[in-house]
């Protein structure tokens, strides 16, 4: 307890989502600092950029990854991110978090190794705290 | 010269029985084998009235009466087939007819023979029987039968398979031009299966199709095996053939509307999955807020919160209406029918989104005179132009002023729109199969909702028709629809 993540990242396209939880972090203390991206895309474009190391930005501890994004959703960004993930020098924790309650969902993102877990929206305060408590600490 | 008791075993050893009739006193003997065969007559009757009354099957006792009187009078030969009743009161069939005379000045005695002929009779109502029920089935099933002579290279045809393709009773198939009855596309397959019965006795049992004299197409379930002479050589190869169009085309329509049922199913379980989905996402952000506001240490952090639950109204509201607008699409399936203009619904279109078109100048061009007009509900043929229309416009490449050509036509009675642009185009490799899936949006473009090609391919699938696209990045897209 007590420890402070550095880095969260959060990609969802729900504008108000992401305000909210950047609200709960804030008051909360959860994390130095928030990345966010409106679709996978985006996310992906920055985790690229970061293995060409022309940059100094940073790899987050934990990813909170929506499902139902325009341009790329998060199944074509997790067929993406595997593809890439070997390569960073740390490990990256993934939640997806999906409002969808369809039992299809949850068993093609439990499929994924790199998926910790499935949280359905919305996730309670203290979901959120245990989290980022168990990440930070293991980091 | 054989005695009567010699004859008797000689002929019952063939099953035949005779009479003896005294030509000047008209007096009949039975031989020991007919007596055997109808019992024993009684002695107060005269064996001939006892014959005609109780042996005689009495739908022959009329003529058998004449010919016996003709007979004795020696003027005719007797000869009928008649049927007698035997001792266990069964009807047999017998041939009945005189022993000729060599010596026609000595004629005292005359013989009549009864010969069993019940067997052959009984073979020939089998085969009278049996032809008859194979005509009717042939008939009833539209099978016929069919021989080719290898050796002579010749086809005979019955009259049903001629009836089948449409050929006159007295047409005669010609061995070389025997493929033009199959149609393009099962030529090939017809040949092989052929030139493996006649090479190696292979036979074949299949479905093709075939084409009529007059060039309809229509399905038949063709067998074929081959015919060896006594050196064992194939020497040809018969079979039947028959027409199965009404059951393969109630196949295909079947197939067809099971696969509309299972889309539409499918699409329905999407749409509960998206109706779902929409809501929560709101509820959730609602119910964020209900445990941040539950944390909010000031006033002040309430009223920023507050302002959450706004926008979170809104867009609740935007997303009930959306979902409300797909529902009303559905109930227009209600709707009828009717033959509607693709010229006069071009015109709605394109004058409820004049505004659209002036802002990017777009141009669109329409060619309906190959097909001007469709029966189909007036709204989804609207509704459908309207949405390839305005994604056209709204995916334009930068620079590039907007040109959108429709096109109608037909091809073998099978109606089809198409509507191309020269627009941004997308990549189908990467994004084909979500083309039309509800919420799919490639572009970061803000106006982008989702719903519109999943709205599109619904009503084209509901009227039974199919939607497809090919495009090519920075060329244009091509939406074509089967109606």
């Amino acid at each position: 307890m007590g420890q402070k993540m550095e880095l969260a990242c959060i990609i969802d396209d729900d504008k108000i989502y992401v305000n909210l939880v950047r609200k709960i972090i804030e008051i909360k203390k959860l994390s130095e600092n928030l990345l966010i991206f409106k679709n996978g895309l985006e996310a992906l474009d920055y985790f690229k950029i970061i293995l060409t190391n022309m940059t100094e930005e940073k790899l987050p501890d934990i990813i909170f990854l929506d499902l139902n994004m325009p341009v790329m959703d998060g199944w074509e960004f997790l067929g993406e991110f595997i593809k890439i993930k070997n390569q960073f020098d740390k490990k990256i924790t993934l939640y997806v978090v999906s409002s969808s309650i369809d039992p299809r969902d949850l068993e093609r993102a439990k499929s994924f190794n790199l998926v910790t877990d499935y949280l359905i929206k919305p996730i309670e305060l203290k979901k959120f705290e245990k989290i980022f408590d168990r990440v930070a600490s293991v980091a | 010269m054989l005695n009567d008791l010699q004859l008797n075993n000689i002929l019952e050893d063939f099953d035949i029985a005779y009479w003896k009739i005294n030509l000047l006193t008209k007096e009949i003997s039975w031989s020991d084998h007919f007596e055997a065969l109808v019992g024993t007559p009684p002695t107060d009757e005269s064996l001939f009235e006892h014959f005609m009354n109780n042996v005689l099957h009495k739908d022959y006792r009329y003529d058998y009466r004449v010919a016996f009187e003709n007979l004795t009078l020696g003027s005719e030969d007797l000869n009928q087939e008649i049927r007698l009743k035997l001792k266990n009161d069964k009807f047999r069939w017998f041939e009945c007819r005189n022993l000729k005379r060599k010596d026609s000045n000595n004629i005292e005695t005359a013989v009549l023979l009864f010969v069993n002929i019940h067997q052959s009779k009984r073979d020939q109502y089998t085969i009278e029987e049996n032809f008859f029920y194979y005509r009717e089935t042939a008939e009833m099933t539209t099978t016929g039968g069919w021989y080719i002579d290898i050796t002579t290279k010749s086809i005979y045809w019955d009259d049903v398979t001629k009836k089948i393709l449409d050929c006159p009773k007295d047409f005669n198939p010609d061995y070389d031009k025997r493929l033009q009855f199959y149609a393009p596309e099962h030529q090939e397959q017809a040949n092989s299966i052929f030139e493996k019965c006649e090479k190696y006795g292979i036979p074949f049992k299949t479905e093709l199709k075939m084409v009529t004299l007059y060039g309809r197409e229509f399905w038949v379930q063709a067998t074929g095996k081959p015919v060896y002479n006594e050196e064992q050589q194939i020497i040809g190869i018969r079979g039947v053939l028959q027409n199965i169009d009404e059951n393969k085309s109630n196949e295909l329509n079947l197939q067809n509307s099971l696969d509309i049922i299972a889309a539409q199913n499918s699409r329905l379980f999407n749409f509960a999955h998206v109706v779902s989905h929409n809501l929560r996402s709101h509820s959730s952000n609602l119910s964020l807020v209900v445990q941040l506001l539950n944390e909010a240490k000031n006033t002040q952090d309430k009223i920023d919160l507050i302002e959450n639950v706004e926008d979170i109204s809104e867009n609740l509201d935007v997303a009930i209406s959306r979902l409300n607008d797909m529902v009303s699409h559905q109930n227009l399936l209600k709707k009828e029918r009717t033959l509607v203009s693709f010229k006069q619904s071009l015109d709605i279109v394109i004058s409820s989104v004049s505004s659209l078109i002036n802002r990017e100048s777009a141009k669109i061009i329409a060619e309906f005179k190959a097909l001007k007009e469709i029966s189909y509900i007036p709204e989804y043929l609207e509704s459908i132009l309207l949405n390839l229309i305005t994604n056209a416009i709204r995916y334009k490449q930068p620079g590039r002023v907007p040109v959108i050509f429709i096109q109608t036509y037909s091809v073998n009675d099978q109606n089809f729109i198409e509507i191309s642009d020269n627009g941004i185009g997308i990549d189908l490799d990467q994004y084909g199969d979500k083309m039309f899936g509800m919420y799919k949006t490639f572009h970061s473009n803000p106006d982008a909702k989702g719903i519109g090609l999943f709205i599109t391919k619904n009503q084209v699938e509901t009227m039974g028709g199919s939607i497809s696209v090919t495009s090519t990045v920075n060329i244009g897209t091509t939406f074509k629809i089967k109606f």
